[in-house]
C-alpha cells in the first residue's frame, strides 16, 4: 500500500541515490540506443559475445591438427563453407574459436589499461603538485615510446617472469600479451581522465566535501570517481579497439600462440604458410573480416558515446 | 617568446631521449639472452664468457661503471652482435635496412597526409553529402583494418590473380639490369603495392581528424564572418577553416608516428619488403635481442624528433601557443 504515491496521507519519499543512477544510466541507454550507429555497434559485438561465450555450440569443439575434417587448403564449399587451413583444419571453426581468445584478451587487456590508466589520471589530477608533475612526465614519456616495439621486447622479459604453463585455464603466453599491452598503452587514458579529474574537481561539491572533513580517498572513490564514469566508459570502448588491433598485429608477428589461436594469430600462420602468393584468400578473409567488424563496431559505439556526453558536439546537428 | 616555446619543447626531447636510452639500458640487462646471463651459460666457450665479462664490464658495478660503459657504447653507435648474423655487428646488420624503410614509409606518410586531408576536408565541409558518406565509410573501414590485412587483400587481388605487380621483394632475384632507368622501374614496380597499403591505411586515419576538425571550425563565428562578407565557398574552406582547422592534425600526425610503426613493420613482412619491419620480425624468430633493442633504440628517437618537428611546425601554424 504505501508503494501508492497517490493514497492519502502516504510520504513521498525522494529517490534514493542509487534510484536516481540507474534512472540516468537508463535514460542514457536509451538516447544511446536511438542512435544507429550504437545500435549497429551493439548488435555486432553482441553476436561476437556469443559466438565467443559458446563456441563449441556452433562449430563443436577446436579442431587440431589431429582432428582435422578437411584436406589441405580447400576452397570453400558446402562442407566447408569457409574452406579449410594448410593443415586441413576448418576456417569457420577456428574462426568462431578465435572469438573467443580474441575477445578475451581485448577484454583484459583493456581492463588492465583502464585500470592502470583511469587510477593514475585521477590521482594526478586531484592530488596536484609534484605527484601530478611526476606522473604526467611518465605519461608523456610512454605517449610517444613507439609502444608496439617496446611491446615486442616486453613480452619475453613478461613470459620469463610469470613463467609458461596455466593460470585459470588460460595459457601464460595469453597473459603475457594482455600484460604487454596494458603497461603500453594505459597513457591515453591518463590523459584523458586527469584533464576531466581537473574539472570535476573545481565544482563545488568537492568544496564542501573537503571542508566537512573528507579524506584524499574518500573524496577520490565518492565524489569524482563517479562524475568521470561515463568518460572512463567512452574511453574503454575505444581502448577494446586498440587493444583488439594491438593483439593482431602481435600474434601476427609471431607472439601469437598455436594452440590457442586468436584471430591474429590464423592470420599470421597464413602468412607464414603464403596464403596470398598461393591464392588462398579464404584462410585470412575470414578472421580479417571478424577484425574490421568488431574494430569497426567499438569505434562507431565511441563515437556515440562520445557525442552523448561532450555537450560541445551535441550541438551539432 | 618564441624562443622560449622552441627551446622548452628541445628539452622536453632531450629528457624523452635520456629515459629512452636509460629504458634500453634496464631492458638490456633483464633479457633472456642479457649480456650478464651468456656470461653464466655453460654451454658458451670459457672464452667467450671472458670476451663478453669484459666488454661490458660485468665485474665492475651495474651503477655507475656498467650504465657508462653502456653510455659510450650507445653513443658510439655500438649495439653489439647480432645472434643470428653470426659475427656481424647491429650497427651493420640495421645499416642496410633503414632506406627500403625510409623510402615506402616517407612516400606513404606524403601520400596519405594529401589525399587524408583534402577528402577530410571536403566531405567534412560538404557534410552529409555523397562525397561524405562515401569518403567516411570508407575511411571508418580503413581505420578499422589492421594493414598488413589490407596488404595481403591487396597482395592476393593484384599479385596472385591478376599478376599485374610481383608478390614479394624490392627486386627481381637474379636479374641483371642494362640500364639504370631499368633498375628504378623495376623498383617503382615492386613498390606499388606495399606503397597502397601503407598509404590506404593511413588516409582512414588522417581523413577522419581532418573531417571532425573541419565540421568544428565550419560553425565558428569566423567563418559565418567570411560567408556573410560574400567571400566565395571555396575561399572561405581554403583561407580560413583549413588552416584552423588543421592545427590538431599536424600534432595527431605527430603523436601517431608510434603507432603506425607497428602497421610498417606488418606490411614489410607481408610484402617481404627488406626493410626495418622484416628485420624486426627475424629477429623476433631468431630471439636476436640486441638487433630488437637496436631497432627499438632508432625507432623510438625517430619517433621523439618527429613529434619535436610537429610541435615546431604547431608553433609556426598557430602563433598562440607560442609563448
Amino acid at each position: 500500500m504505501s508503494a501508492d504515491p497517490t493514497a492519502i496521507g502516504a510520504v513521498r519519499r525522494p529517490p534514493g541515490r542509487w534510484a536516481l543512477r540507474l534512472a540516468g544510466w537508463r535514460d542514457f541507454a536509451r538516447r544511446f540506443l536511438r542512435r544507429p550507429e550504437g545500435l549497429i555497434g551493439i548488435l555486432i559485438i553482441g553476436f561476437f559475445a556469443v559466438l565467443a561465450l559458446v563456441p563449441s555450440l556452433f562449430v563443436g569443439p577446436l579442431e587440431l591438427v589431429t582432428s582435422s575434417s578437411g584436406g589441405r587448403l580447400e576452397p570453400p564449399s558446402w562442407a566447408h563453407v569457409l574452406g579449410t587451413d594448410n593443415l586441413g583444419r576448418d576456417v569457420l571453426n577456428l574462426t568462431v574459436h578465435g572469438a573467443r581468445i580474441s575477445m578475451l584478451i581485448g577484454f583484459l587487456a583493456t581492463l588492465v589499461t583502464v585500470v592502470i590508466g583511469a587510477s593514475l589520471g585521477i590521482v594526478s589530477g586531484f592530488v596536484g603538485g609534484s605527484t601530478d608533475t611526476i606522473i604526467m612526465r611518465i605519461t608523456d614519456f610512454f605517449l610517444v615510446l613507439p609502444t608496439f616495439v617496446l611491446a615486442l621486447i616486453l613480452a619475453p622479459i613478461v613470459l620469463e617472469i610469470i613463467g609458461n604453463g596455466e593460470i585459470l585455464g588460460m595459457r601464460t603466453t595469453l597473459f603475457v600479451i594482455v600484460i604487454v599491452i596494458g603497461i603500453t598503452s594505459w597513457s591515453t587514458t591518463a590523459r584523458i581522465i586527469r584533464s576531466q579529474t581537473l574539472s570535476v574537481k573545481e565544482r563545488a561539491f568537492v568544496d564542501r566535501a573537503r571542508v566537512i572533513g573528507a579524506g584524499h580517498w574518500h573524496t577520490m572513490r565518492v565524489h569524482i570517481l563517479p562524475n568521470v564514469t561515463g568518460l572512463i566508459v567512452a574511453n574503454a570502448v575505444l581502448v577494446f579497439a586498440g587493444a583488439i588491433l594491438t593483439e593482431t598485429t602481435l600474434a601476427f608477428i609471431g607472439l601469437g600462440d598455436p594452440f590457442a589461436p586468436s584471430w591474429g594469430q590464423i592470420l599470421g600462420a597464413s602468412q607464414d604458410a603464403g596464403a596470398p602468393g598461393l591464392g588462398a584468400w579464404w584462410w585470412y578473409v575470414s578472421p580479417g573480416v571478424c577484425i574490421v567488424l568488431v574494430v569497426l563496431a567499438f569505434t562507431l559505439i565511441g563515437g556515440a558515446l562520445d557525442d552523448l556526453l561532450n555537450p560541445k558536439a551535441r550541438g551539432h546537428r | 617568446m618564441g624562443s622560449h616555446y622552441l627551446s622548452r619543447r628541445i628539452l622536453q626531447a632531450i629528457l624523452t631521449i635520456a629515459g629512452i636510452v636509460l629504458l634500453n639500458f634496464v631492458l638490456f640487462r633483464m633479457m633472456p639472452g642479457s649480456p650478464d646471463r651468456i656470461s653464466h651459460n655453460p654451454n658458451a666457450s670459457s672464452e667467450a664468457r671472458a670476451a663478453i665479462r669484459a666488454r661490458w664490464g660485468l665485474d665492475a658495478p651495474l651503477f655507475p661503471d656498467q650504465f657508462v660503459a653502456y653510455l659510450e657504447a650507445t653513443a658510439q653507435g655500438d649495439f653489439g652482435q647480432s645472434f643470428k648474423f653470426k659475427g656481424k655487428d647491429v650497427t651493420e646488420v640495421i645499416a642496410g635496412r633503414i632506406w627500403p624503410t625510409l623510402i615506402l614509409f616517407g612516400l606513404g606518410e606524403l601520400i596519405a597526409i594529401v589525399v587524408g586531408l583534402v577528402l577530410g576536408a571536403y566531405s567534412g565541409w560538404k557534410r552529409g553529402g555523397v562525397v561524405d558518406y562515401a569518403g567516411n565509410g570508407a575511411s571508418l573501414i580503413l581505420y578499422s583494418m589492421p594493414y598488413f590485412l589490407l596488404g595481403m587483400i591487396l597482395l592476393v587481388i593484384f599479385a596472385t590473380a591478376l599478376g599485374w605487380f610481383p608478390t614479394a621483394g624490392m627486386f627481381e632475384l637474379g636479374r641483371t639490369y642494362p640500364t639504370f632507368l631499368d633498375q628504378v622501374a623495376d623498383f617503382v614496380h615492386h613498390l606499388i603495392l606495399p606503397l597502397a597499403a601503407v598509404s590506404l591505411g593511413l588516409i582512414g586515419q588522417y581523413s577522419i581528424v581532418m573531417r571532425s576538425s573541419i565540421i568544428e571550425t565550419r560553425g565558428e563565428d569566423y567563418v559565418t564572418t567570411a560567408k556573410a562578407k560574400g567571400i566565395s565557398e571555396s575561399r572561405v574552406l581554403r583561407g580560413h577553416a583549413v588552416p584552423n582547422a588543421l592545427l590538431p592534425t599536424v600534432s595527431l600526425i605527430g603523436i601517431n608516428l608510434g603507432f603506425i610503426i607497428a602497421g610498417a613493420i606488418t606490411v614489410e613482412v607481408v610484402f617481404s619488403w627488406p626493410g626495418l619491419g622484416t628485420l624486426t620480425q627475424e629477429a623476433l624468430e631468431a630471439r636476436d635481442y640486441p638487433v630488437l633493442q637496436a631497432i627499438f633504440l632508432i625507432l623510438a628517437i625517430t619517433v621523439v624528433l618527429a613529434n619535436l618537428l610537429a610541435d615546431i611546425v604547431y608553433g609556426r601554424l598557430d602563433p598562440r601557443v607560442r609563448t
